[in-house]
């Protein structure tokens, strides 16, 4: 037997399901939306989950009918396992359903009075009381009729996107519009496309559309950079973190195969991230949010050095003669020279040129997987478009050439493309469906009111549907507007939108005669759509009704404060009088949820039947899950479908929610709808509870990337106005030719009328370190912070002197040094927004002058818009946009201090905050929901 | 009966905890007597997983090591218990009897791997059982390696794994306690840095490095970013040469007993 070098299979070891007296099947991700991944299988016994466990495909197949795809590279050959890999919160999901932070029956606040004192200014302050099922859901549609007499449909803001457990039916988000999209409509919040904001609003306008910003199409990216690529340069991403929630754990099996099969991988973040903690053959720190000026004194050496494709430029871009001109300091007077991003960045300049020229001379592709320092900041499109700029240099699609969401897209597809007529291959991928095979389309062909009812709910992430629009990024700005003041915005931020939308000035309170997107329309022979004004015309229509400002929020997604900008004024704006009633529903008891009037007890995927696609790619192989009910209903719970049917129900809408049918209805239905009974009759699926797609024999066909466009530009050309990368986009030039912020062609924005957050800011005196807020390794966003067993990683949470769990800050040891600070002691990290308390762990993963908490965890507010004890770092981020006109978050690299909390101070706080300080709290998981609880059982 | 290893190859860890989470999935609130009774919620840890940061910044690595008991064949713990607890099964597999144990706490003394918790409710001696219940039952592998997505930890019949076994090395070797858990890849020690020439402000590429110590001598050169990596290097007392374009510079007492050393960045 060979060493143990990334064995490519060992089928044929299915375990058996030890103890349990019913086995079932669930995709255990936690991105949410219409397709799921992870499956995994859920041992039961007596109503209880005794363990969760990878899915061993061949358990109940052969696994030589899956046709494995295999790839190799210096000999060394790469494929599939026959089991599933998923990310250790997915294994430990007992933990969540089993939570003592469970909403354990439906509440009422205690001082909410719908037909008295609503006492507002109390919310996330005065606790709940228990109230029935009944009694909740009479007081609901009660309040929704009032809405709808006194100010209108639109008066009703659903707070229904984001990720989120994976089901299908019971829609963890959105199952509310499927009610009010029957009873007039509501106002949608259109989720940011946070996580890759630099990308949809700068990429785009560099490459055209591309998938949520990225490069498409982005087919067969895998197999190339096996092949092809020599050098991998991964800027900020995590590919041992992020893609966990996505696809698991397959990425990195990929990027051991690449590392011991020979490509070079040079990581340049802030912090040691856990990816280059063991894949980096090279870690350059570079300081928070600097990434412009160490890519444009790339630019300028491979100017100035001419060792950039000058052919492919000037057949493939255009702009490059202003870019050159920036650089070389024609524009402004400063030359970006090494020497001049090494002040900025604080990497050496001659690392600066080194890498330069390493990348000049390899076949490069630039590696993500969302998230990092690098493209959530302030000004994130201006590293985004720079980076399309350094890629389009060296000729973007070459073989190994590319912009890499790491198996996120371009892996081996499976027949539903090709023997099942998806037609993937011949479709638009700029449109963006190239991350998964298989698709819902078929569904809305064969039974549209099915499609309808499942895919609604899983709307408001791509797509700005709702008859009224607010972005998710200025929810608080519109509620601050009041009732006579108008909000305005460009474009939307939903998911799929095209480019031309973010020219769009869109108004809340919705104006007649504003533009809004014609779904199905506008799009020419090609799929493509022309971008000149007139296609503004054919693309969108005009609308003939007037909005009305938002008094009731819904929400089934309660996490704005930890994972939105500007948290601690998300809680406090929660609180205005105008926002008359607030609902949601929730299986936990956290965040937002507490900010709530009326909570309703919502379930997990283990206690519902469900039904799952795990069709994305960035798995081994894509399934198809029957996901049977495990465990009984935890508490007073239902599903969130359920939970809306109960309300429809007191409205007489039930039958326009249900469409008349079952779950198991609904099933059967998604199953044919989407062909298939075509692979697996449905008979042996429901025997069997899963079914694995095989790989298609023709997946290498596709062509790598942009492979086509770099062989032929004219017959092949990008979705943008000349067809060619913009370098400098002509819509930008046309809409925004004075934005200082995004400006047409990128450049190094020290700071802006929107953000002040680098360390020549006068603010930096006071706040000297920059903080990177990264997606977390230990949660998806704000999901799963209460599993005991991930806390006990090294970076899982730090226990105080106190007992209690703090969100860990990594901090240098020169700056923890200089400021006192040991690892486990409790710190304040804090700005002129708030003070959040961490644990401090003192580690040479980060930089010196950057500190490092990761995002989401849960609030625990001591004082209301000033100190939380739970480490949501969100709750200080900056409240603006990405720019001006560009409407993503700015959630990391900003400015802070860290300093040491003294016994006297804590004492202090304890003295004056008792109740918040004594709330209940499990030495395993954490908070409790007791501690809201002021009336227990009715 | 196949005797099993655990063969754990330490270049395929990602620090995920996949596995440590498997372990208190199956354990916690599972009672799989008589192989096991529950292991408490936390703080007890049948499978732990350590983590290391090696090195500053920026010449930094992080290791990790599952770390579990070692199902030893010369199992201290099993000639120390008074009551005759342990046992060693026909795989190889160690197991404390939870009815037999009376909670004494001698193995937890004398186990020289910190392997075994004390559960003070049950008021016994609690360790990694191999996960005999499942094997028992038809399983190929481990919760912790079922859970393992990078292969990192295998359970493999002895028979199978020779070769790996060969290349293999265990944990404290000199106390003769012959454990059944093989580690693959275990770092040692770097010494590295990155060579400069501050007056043409660039890295120099190709400098020549000769490390002596340990009675041994070894060589790299710079490579493009001007770094230089020394890696799998005993605890030792080093010294260092450096020559490039007819320049050189020299480092002595270099300690890798301590910790491992990145002598930063070095202008010649």
């Amino acid at each position: 037997m060979s060493e143990n070098k990334n064995p490519v299979a060992t089928p044929g070891t299915a375990p058996p399901p030890v103890g349990a007296d019913k086995t079932v099947v669930k995709a255990v991700n936690l991105s949410g939306g219409i397709f799921g991944a992870c499956p995994a299988h859920v041992d039961v016994k007596d109503g209880k989950v005794i363990r969760i466990r990878p899915l061993h495909y061949d358990s109940k197949y052969d696994y030589a009918s899956f046709n494995p795809w295999e790839m190799e590279r210096n000999g060394i050959k790469f494929g599939p396992l026959s089991k599933s890999v998923p990310p250790p919160w997915g294994l430990a999901y007992k933990k969540r359903a089993y939570s003592p932070n469970r909403v354990p029956y439906p509440m009422k606040r205690v001082d909410w009075d719908p037909n008295g004192e609503r006492n507002p200014q109390n919310r996330g302050s005065s606790k709940f009381e228990r109230i029935s099922w009944d009694e909740a859901t009479d007081l609901i549609a009660a309040e929704i009729k009032r809405m709808h007499k006194e100010y209108g449909p639109l008066s009703i803001l659903l707070q229904c996107d984001g990720h989120s457990e994976s089901k299908l039916i019971h829609a963890p988000h959105g199952c509310s519009t499927l009610l009010l999209d029957k009873m007039g409509g509501f106002t949608q919040q259109v989720r940011n496309p946070d996580s890759w904001e630099g990308w949809y609003w700068g990429a785009k306008h560099v490459w055209g559309k591309g998938f949520i910003g990225n490069m498409a199409p982005a087919e067969n990216l895998v197999v190339d950079m096996t092949e092809n690529t020599e050098l991998l340069v991964v800027q900020g991403g995590d590919l041992e973190t992020t893609p966990w929630g996505f696809r698991g754990q397959f990425a990195s099996r990929l990027m051991f195969f690449w590392q011991k099969a020979g490509m070079e991988q040079v990581y340049i973040c802030p912090d040691l991230n856990y990816s280059a903690a063991v894949h980096a053959n090279k870690w350059i720190p570079v300081l928070p949010n600097t990434d412009a000026a160490l890519q444009l004194a790339i630019i300028y050496t491979w100017v100035t050095e001419g060792t950039y494709d000058k052919e492919y430029v000037a057949t493939h871009a255009v702009g490059m003669d202003k870019i050159e001109d920036y650089v070389l300091g024609k524009v402004d007077g400063v030359v970006k020279t090494p020497k001049w991003a090494a002040g900025k960045t604080g990497i050496p300049s001659y690392t600066i040129k080194a890498l330069a020229r390493r990348w000049a001379t390899r076949a490069t592709t630039v590696g993500h997987y969302f998230g990092g320092g690098y493209i959530r900041g302030p000004y994130a499109t201006e590293p985004a478009r720079l980076e399309c700029i350094l890629l389009g240099m060296q000729g973007l699609g070459k073989p190994g050439q590319h912009h890499a969401q790491i198996a996120y897209m371009g892996m081996p597809k499976n027949i539903t493309w090709d023997q099942l007529n998806y037609d993937i291959a011949n479709s638009d991928t700029s449109k963006g469906f190239q991350e998964y095979s298989g698709t819902f389309e078929t569904i809305k062909e064969k039974d549209p009111e099915l499609h309808e009812r499942i895919f609604n709910p899983h709307r408001g992430t791509p797509q700005a549907w709702g008859r009224q629009l607010i972005p998710k990024t200025l929810i608080e700005e519109a509620i601050k507007k009041g009732t006579d003041k108008y909000l305005e915005f460009w474009g939307t931020g939903g998911h799929e939108e095209e480019p031309i939308d973010q020219m769009i000035r869109y108004t809340y309170p919705a104006k007649k005669g504003d533009l809004r997107y014609t779904f199905g329309h506008g799009f020419d022979k090609a799929g493509q759509l022309q971008h000149d004004e007139r296609d503004i015309d054919k693309t969108y229509h005009k609308i003939d009704y007037d909005g009305v400002p938002i008094h009731m929020v819904w929400t089934d997604t309660p996490c704005r404060q930890t994972c939105w900008g500007d948290g601690f004024d998300i809680g406090m704006t929660i609180r205005n009088p105008q926002i008359e009633f607030v609902l949601a529903q929730h299986p936990w008891l956290e965040n937002d949820c507490i900010y709530a009037d009326i909570v309703l007890p919502t379930n997990t995927y283990l206690e519902v039947d469900d039904v799952m696609p795990c069709v994305r790619d960035g798995e081994h192989f894509q399934t198809m899950l029957n996901m049977r009910q495990a465990i009984p209903p935890v508490g007073d719970s239902k599903s969130d479908f359920e939970a809306v049917v109960e309300i429809a129900k007191k409205l007489g809408k039930e039958k326009e929610v249900t469409i008349g049918r079952t779950v198991d209805q609904y099933i059967e239905g998604v199953y044919k709808g989407m062909n298939f009974d075509k692979i697996t009759p449905w008979e042996e699926f429901q025997e069997k509870d899963y079914m694995v797609i095989p790989v298609s024999k023709n997946w290498r066909s596709l062509p790598a990337g942009l492979y086509e466009f770099y062989k032929d530009p004219v017959a092949n050309p990008l979705p943008t106005p000349t067809g060619k990368l913009e370098f400098c986009s002509t819509n930008l030039q046309k809409f925004f030719p004075n934005d200082e912020e995004r400006p047409p062609y990128p450049q190094w924005i020290e700071k802006g009328i929107t953000h002040d957050e680098r360390l020549s800011s006068d603010r930096a005196r006071t706040y000297p370190l920059l903080i990177i807020t990264n997606h977390p390794r230990w949660r998806v966003h704000a999901q799963a912070d209460d599993i005991p067993w991930t806390k006990e990683a090294m970076t899982g949470k730090v226990r105080g002197y106190d007992g209690y769990l703090y969100e860990p800050c990594w901090i240098n040891p020169q700056d923890a040094e200089a400021r006192g600070i040991k690892t486990g002691d409790i710190v304040k990290v804090f700005n002129e927004r708030g003070i959040v308390l961490c644990g401090a762990l003192v580690i040479e993963r980060i930089m010196p002058g950057a500190v490092s908490v990761d995002h989401g965890a849960r609030t625990d507010i001591i004082i209301p818009g000033k100190l939380d004890r739970g480490g949501a770092i969100n709750l200080i981020t900056p409240k603006g946009l990405t720019s001006r006109h560009a409407g993503g978050q700015a959630t990391t690299s900003f400015l802070v201090d860290v300093q040491r909390v003294s016994m006297e101070e804590m004492d202090c706080w304890r003295k004056e905050y008792p109740e918040q300080f004594g709330r209940e709290y499990d030495r395993a998981s954490g908070l409790r929901s007791s501690a809201w609880v002021e009336r227990g059982s009715k | 009966m196949g005797k099993k290893v655990f063969i754990v190859d330490l270049s395929l860890c990602n620090g995920c905890h996949s596995c440590h989470i498997g372990c208190k999935d199956e354990h916690v609130a599972n009672d799989w007597s008589p192989i096991a009774k529950p292991m408490p919620e936390i703080d007890h840890f049948w499978f732990k997983l350590q983590e290391k940061v090696r090195g500053t910044v920026p010449k930094v690595k992080v290791a990790y090591r599952p770390h579990f008991c070692m199902h030893c064949d010369n199992a201290p713990c099993m000639k120390v218990c008074p009551v005759g607890a342990k046992y060693k099964r026909d795989d190889g597999l160690v197991i404390i009897d939870p009815a037999k144990c009376t909670g004494c706490r001698k193995c937890i003394e004398i186990c020289p791997y910190d392997a075994i918790y004390f559960n003070r409710d049950l008021n016994i001696a609690q360790k990694c059982t191999g996960c005999a219940h499942l094997i028992d039952a038809g399983w190929k592998e481990t919760r912790c390696s079922d859970n393992c997505p990078t292969l990192c930890i295998r359970m493999m019949d002895e028979e199978d794994a020779k070769d790996l076994i060969a290349q293999a090395e265990v944990l404290k070797p000199e106390l003769g306690t012959k454990p059944r858990v093989y580690y693959l890849h275990m770092p040692k020690k770097f010494i590295a840095g990155t060579v400069f020439d501050p007056v043409a402000d660039e890295v120099h590429i190709g400098a020549e490095c000769t490390l002596t110590g340990g009675g041994k001598t070894y060589k790299a050169t710079s490579d493009h970013f001007g770094d230089f990596w020394f890696e799998d290097l005993p605890d030792a007392e080093f010294s260092l040469d450096i020559k490039v374009a007819g320049k050189s510079k020299a480092f002595t007492g270099l300690d890798t007993a301590e910790a491992d050393i990145n002598l930063g960045d070095i202008a010649i």
